[in-house]
């Protein structure tokens, strides 16, 4: 079997959620020889595309989604020890994420974080339910370029104010943008609550995130 | 017999003005059966908002039934919707499944306009039906919120249906098996688990069946008997599939059976983005006729008028439809916007089936009052021949 063709099998594994079958794979490319960030960006990130697009089209749904995400992870267990020896993979900007203060719902997340990571940002998981303190304290500790605000219902999407107001009076809010994400989320009322955008679909989210990065270093430059 | 109600009846009945040619229970009652009403009848879901709205904060009612009950007559007088919701909260259904001691670290209290947030009882499929085989809910009932809040407020608000004569129903909300199967073990959980595991997965569905049907045994004699007619069953399943439609649905399918059995009026809540799959079982279950529907499934690029046009074409002589405006829109929007959102939703809808205007989820707590005022006078602008 070629390259193009392990790589290949490996992001059908992803589409067709084969939970046994892909550390085996994920194996074999590496004994292959394939470099571990072409096995994530070629095989899983790649297979995690095609579910984004098959779930646009209503060809597959949420629990679907769900357990291919499963499957990336189990992959990319694997894999991230090996890509850390390497020096890392490229960077499309650094993204902490949590579940907003008061929501334990991690359906969003748990599809956006893999969503995120395949179209290449690091991501530091915070959770569930984070108070506004740790995502002060994430900020500070990480320095990352976005921070995003999981809501699964109207009444967390609308604690989105006091948790920017607590990253703003720790004086942090110049630093990042702050992006909303979840079901019941608009993105005007996510920037009237003082964040920078909000989306309710993670591979659109993708190109929401490419936009505020830009607008942030760009604003770093000037 | 309470003083809350009494309190209420002495300086209600036969004092409140109509406001149409029909009571809010014939509007109600005539959109179910798909005939003709005065006006368009408006019932939105209001849940927590109108606890504040009546002014309350949600601490100050969460012990105390009285002031439960006080704040939705209060905000129905005030607003005359065509329905009187019950207050539920997710401690009122599920707290018998927990034992006494380890019901603190399930319910956290956020703020005052806030919700209750609830943590899973189970972190396993194997875990949750262990809880379903031990009956866990029977050997907690006594002395938990069902039995202590939930229906006393359901009785107190029954009480003043019948002192009222009827002229506006109370809705009495029930979930449904896959609702408390996912809200057991978080949804996240469960609809993983319906592929990974799907002979469990059925097990607990059968479990969780067997528990909902001998609850409507309770709603029988304790709603039923009181007056109840109206009767949600919230359901879950939102985020399923149609693999898992197909596979699963059979569990709500034979809690509608037995539900249409015992009350004339039950309507289905189906809240988030709706699946077309789902939307279509909901016209094939008998007994069914109403649906509290919500959003277009994500790859349904519909508008909202065209939605709503699909759905009232689905619901033609089967289903009343109710809708409009969004939660989102309900809570973030201008007067103008929900305006425009029931204008739409009833363009669309009136040619084809009966409507009543309410959101497909409730009304966020933190909704401004104007929206919810531009929701009902725009409904009951709207002329009817």
């Amino acid at each position: 079997m070629d390259r193009q063709e392990k790589l290949k099998r490996l992001a059908t594994a992803v589409l067709e959620m084969d939970l046994e079958g892909v550390g085996p794979l994920v194996e074999g490319c590496l004994a292959g020889g394939l470099s571990p960030i072409e096995i994530l960006s070629q095989g899983l990130s790649a297979g995690m595309r095609e579910v984004g697009e098959k779930f646009k089209q209503g060809e597959i749904f949420m629990p679907e989604v769900l357990v291919s995400c499963d499957v990336y992870y189990r992959g990319l267990e694997i894999l991230r020890p090996l890509i850390r020896q390497a020096g890392g993979a490229a960077c499309r900007g650094k993204l902490i994420i949590g579940t907003i203060h008061g929501d334990i719902h991690t359906v969003g997340k748990d599809v956006a974080v893999p969503v995120f990571q395949a179209a290449g940002y690091e991501v530091i998981d915070l959770g569930v339910d984070v108070p506004d303190a740790a995502f002060v304290q994430a900020i500070r500790e990480h320095a990352p370029d976005i921070v995003g605000l999981g809501t699964y219902m109207t009444s967390t999407f609308m604690h989105t104010r006091e948790t920017v107001r607590v990253i703003e009076q720790a004086g942090l809010r110049e630093r990042v943008k702050i992006i909303c994400g979840g079901p019941a989320v608009d993105a005007s009322a996510a920037r009237k609550m003082g964040a920078d955008d909000a989306s309710d679909d993670a591979w659109e989210a993708v190109a929401k995130l490419d936009r505020l990065v830009e607008e942030l270093h760009a604003g770093r430059r000037s | 017999m309470s003083e809350v109600v009494d309190g209420w009846v002495r300086r209600l009945k036969g004092k409140v003005r109509p406001i149409g040619e029909m009571t809010h229970w014939e509007r109600m009652a005539a959109a179910f059966d798909r005939k003709a009403t005065d006006l368009v009848p408006v019932a939105p879901e209001l849940d927590y908002w109108q606890i504040t709205y009546a002014g309350y904060s949600h601490q100050e009612i969460y012990n105390d039934v009285d002031k439960t009950t006080d704040a939705c007559i209060r905000t129905w007088a005030d607003l005359r919707t065509d329905a009187i919701w019950m207050y539920v909260d997710i401690s009122h259904q599920i707290e018998n499944f927990i034992p006494p001691e380890r019901r603190p670290e399930h319910f956290l209290h956020r703020g005052d306009k806030d919700y209750l947030l609830f943590k899973p009882l189970a972190r396993t499929i194997d875990e949750a039906i262990e809880l379903y085989e031990s009956r866990a809910y029977e050997r907690y009932l006594e002395g938990s919120r069902p039995v202590t809040h939930y229906t006393p407020h359901m009785l107190q608000l029954l009480e003043f249906q019948e002192k009222m004569d009827r002229i506006v129903p109370v809705i009495v909300g029930v979930a449904t098996p896959s609702n408390y199967a996912e809200t057991i073990v978080e949804v996240q959980q469960f609809v993983r688990w319906t592929i990974t595991e799907p002979k469990k997965v059925k097990r607990y569905l059968d479990l969780a069946l067997e528990e909902r049907l001998a609850a409507l045994d309770f709603y029988a004699e304790f709603a039923g008997r009181n007056g109840c007619q109206f009767l949600c069953l919230f359901g879950g399943a939102r985020t399923w599939g149609p693999k898992q439609l197909e596979q699963f649905g059979y569990a709500d399918e034979l809690f509608v059976q037995k539900a249409v059995k015992l009350f004339p009026y039950v309507f289905w809540h189906i809240c988030g983005h709706n699946l077309p799959e789902a939307m279509r079982l909901l016209t094939q279950w008998e007994g069914i006729k109403a649906v509290q529907y919500d959003m277009p499934y994500y790859s349904q690029k519909l508008s909202w008028a065209e939605w709503c046009e699909s759905v009232a074409r689905l619901f033609a002589g089967k289903r009343c439809a109710m809708n409009s405006p969004t939660t989102q829109v309900a809570c973030h929007g201008t007067p103008e916007d929900v305006r425009r959102m029931v204008r739409e939703f009833l363009e669309a809808t009136l040619p084809h089936t009966t409507a009543v205007v309410m959101p497909g989820c409730e009304i966020d707590s933190y909704s401004p009052v104007e929206n919810v005022r531009a929701m009902i006078e725009e409904a009951r602008r709207k002329p009817l021949s």
